[in-house]
């Protein structure tokens, strides 16, 4: 019972934040395509599809920074109110172990950042198979999985900041986010990502666990 | 932690290289029809123009030197010669032999686009056109129309059964055209098949032309680049699995190995000059450059290299391998393809800084409150061996993310 109004606290906080960037980023999703059709209408298919298999041409390329920016929106709505006036320590009171508090948080973050993703994800693969073969979308897939990825790491590295209590620290851990993010989201050509992408994977399940220094130093005190 | 290493690992050697990187400049290396040596031009501070015997010239004499490749400025000068070897010089002649030709490691590793054109080689039209449709060879060879993004049954089967029964092994491994309609014509695709084998395949007046090359028994090619040179000799540079580079002769398909020795496909450029009188086949890789020149029956004449210190044994590198135990990065300039590469410094000098600073990290510790040694020792161990193996990396990422779980 306690779990579930926990999490209801959690959907509070973030739903309209969240509504609104799916929304945005599905409008997003829908103007790529828009794009992609207007430039089959204009250069013949085959030409586009020559653009895209031989001259690098990304069509998804406004995705980019995206999912970036989704995984920022939602830990700014979930964290940040907890730092005002330090209320996280409530949280902290309840009868249930801190940890798991803290982790509960963020497999609520990571649970709607997965299932936004996964909507324009599958929206992306789904509405380019009218358009396009499977070797064109295979390498849109390798190249937008980093992306998103990304957008899950920013989630994890804001989480830490904005929890954490102590402002030089706040500062390094930025520094760190700054130098660490941009590996999602080094420009290649499309597909080039591929043999990448496990390691980033495995990374980003790594940073999920981060959260839990800034949570372990809150409850300490240290300010 | 381990992010906040790699995090240093990558962006400080960035920034350092950044700072303290300098360019290296590869002399470039001719060989002379005219005195039958090789020409080398230094760039850097001044412009050094030099033969093999160490003769100096100025940029006039260079170039007189170098009459196939200088020849409109010669022309212009009005000192082109007349005859060079006793032949005389017809400037349409020279031009069609002319033939320029680079490869980079990038060109190999690269993502395979997976669909190619397949342009109509006796169109009767001037120029080519792209066509409706694209193929793939896995299979079965398949080709899909664009516009309507549907398999074109018709002309699959077709294609397919031409392939099939010169005895073409399903899937491709390997697709090599020229994918453009900015060449003087189409010759199609060389395609390595599953067993190995290479054939040439192209469209003739809507019908699959495939002609099954044969090859030396156990001959493995790293990569192909088809060429479209004015003068048709030959249809590809093909690189073995060896190093070693091949030319495919045009109608006769014999396999031709140039006399060039072997290179390193995955780390060199090969670059192949052809003129009217040699073909310059020059190496270049890290830290040096090797030409060799070739007449035009493809017989070595001479060979010419150079070695100069590698970045890392310069005194920024050496600095570098003081200060970091090496470098992680995601990209590398001779691969298209990211992922994860850790260079570690060829030198472990960087091990005394690593110890220095795991020393100055166990004193920070011991001057903390209520520490005790053995506290020191037993908390801190992780953090200590950190230190000692990722050095400056590991020092910064431990001191931005203290091991407070062992408190």
């Amino acid at each position: 019972m306690l779990i579930r109004s926990m999490i209801f606290k959690e959907w509070v906080k973030v739903r309209w934040f969240l509504l609104l960037y799916t929304l945005l980023a599905v409008l997003a999703v829908a103007y790529i395509f828009i794009r992609v059709r207007h430039d089959i209408t204009f250069h013949e298919a085959n030409n586009y599809w020559y653009f895209i298999l031989f001259q690098g041409h990304s069509w998804f390329r406004l995705l980019r920074y995206i999912p970036l920016a989704g995984g920022l929106v939602l830990a700014v709505a979930q964290y940040f109110p907890e730092t005002v006036n330090k209320r996280i320590k409530l949280t902290f009171h309840l009868p249930v172990e801190e940890n798991r508090s803290l982790l509960m948080m963020m497999q609520f973050g990571t649970l709607c950042l997965l299932a936004c993703f996964l909507l324009l994800f599958l929206l992306l693969c789904g509405l380019s198979r009218v358009w396009f073969p499977t070797e064109i979308i295979f390498s849109a897939v390798v190249s937008v999985t980093p992306w998103f990825l990304a957008g899950f790491a920013a989630y994890y590295l804001a989480a830490l900041i904005i929890l954490e209590p102590v402002w030089l620290r706040r500062i390094l851990y930025l520094l760190v986010a700054a130098a660490f993010v941009p590996l999602y989201l080094t420009g290649s050509v499309p597909g080039g990502y591929g043999p990448a992408i496990l390691a980033l994977f495995l990374l980003t399940c790594l940073l999920s666990v981060a959260l839990l220094f800034s949570g372990y130093r809150f409850r300490k005190g240290e300010m | 932690m381990l992010v906040a290493v790699m995090a240093a690992a990558t962006a400080l050697p960035q920034l350092y290289w950044m700072i303290f990187g300098k360019p290296v400049r590869t002399p470039f290396i001719m060989y002379s029809c005219v005195d039958d040596l090789f020409m080398i031009q230094r760039t850097g501070e001044t412009m050094v123009r030099e033969d093999t015997r160490g003769n100096q010239y100025t940029r006039e004499e260079y170039e007189e030197k170098l009459p196939m490749l200088y020849m409109r400025q010669l022309m212009l000068s009005g000192t082109m010669m007349d005859t060079i070897r006793g032949i005389a010089i017809d400037a349409r002649e020279v031009n069609n032999a002319r033939s320029t030709f680079r490869y980079k490691p990038s060109d190999r590793y690269t993502p395979d686009p997976g669909l190619y054109p397949l342009f109509e080689a006796e169109s009767g039209r001037a120029n080519l056109e792209m066509p409706e449709d694209y193929f793939r060879i896995t299979w079965r060879m398949e080709f899909t129309d664009a516009k309507t993004n549907k398999v074109d049954e018709e002309k699959s089967r077709l294609f397919s059964a031409a392939l099939y029964h010169k005895g073409f092994q399903f899937p491709a491994v390997k697709i090599a055209g020229i994918p453009t309609t900015r060449k003087s014509c189409d010759e199609g695709y060389l395609v390595v098949d599953a067993a190995h084998q290479l054939f040439h395949v192209k469209m003739v007046r809507g019908k699959p032309y495939v002609r099954n090359v044969e090859l030396p028994e156990g001959l493995r090619f790293e990569h192909i680049a088809c060429v479209d040179f004015r003068d048709r000799l030959y249809y590809a540079y093909l690189i073995d699995k060896g190093g070693e580079t091949w030319i495919l002769t045009q109608d006769d398909y014999m396999l031709v190995k140039l006399p060039v020795g072997s290179f390193n496909p995955a780390s060199e450029d090969m670059r192949i000059y052809g003129d009217f009188f040699n073909y310059n086949v020059i190496f270049n890789g890290d830290g040096f450059v090797r030409a060799v020149a070739l007449d035009k029956d493809f017989n070595k004449i001479d060979e010419y290299g150079e070695t100069w210190k590698i970045r890392m044994e310069l005194p920024e590198g050496k600095a570098f391998t003081w200060l970091f135990p090496g470098t992680l990065k995601l990209e590398s300039p001779n691969s298209n393809f990211l992922k994860f590469r850790v260079e570690v410094n060829p030198v472990a000098r960087w091990i005394w800084l690593s110890l220095a600073l795991a020393a100055l990290h166990f004193l920070l510790l011991s001057r903390g409150k209520g520490y005790t040694l053995r506290k020191n020792l037993t908390g801190h161990l992780a953090d200590l061996a950190i230190i000692v193996v990722s050095g400056i990396f590991g020092f910064l990422a431990v001191n931005i993310f203290p091991n407070r779980f062992f408190d």
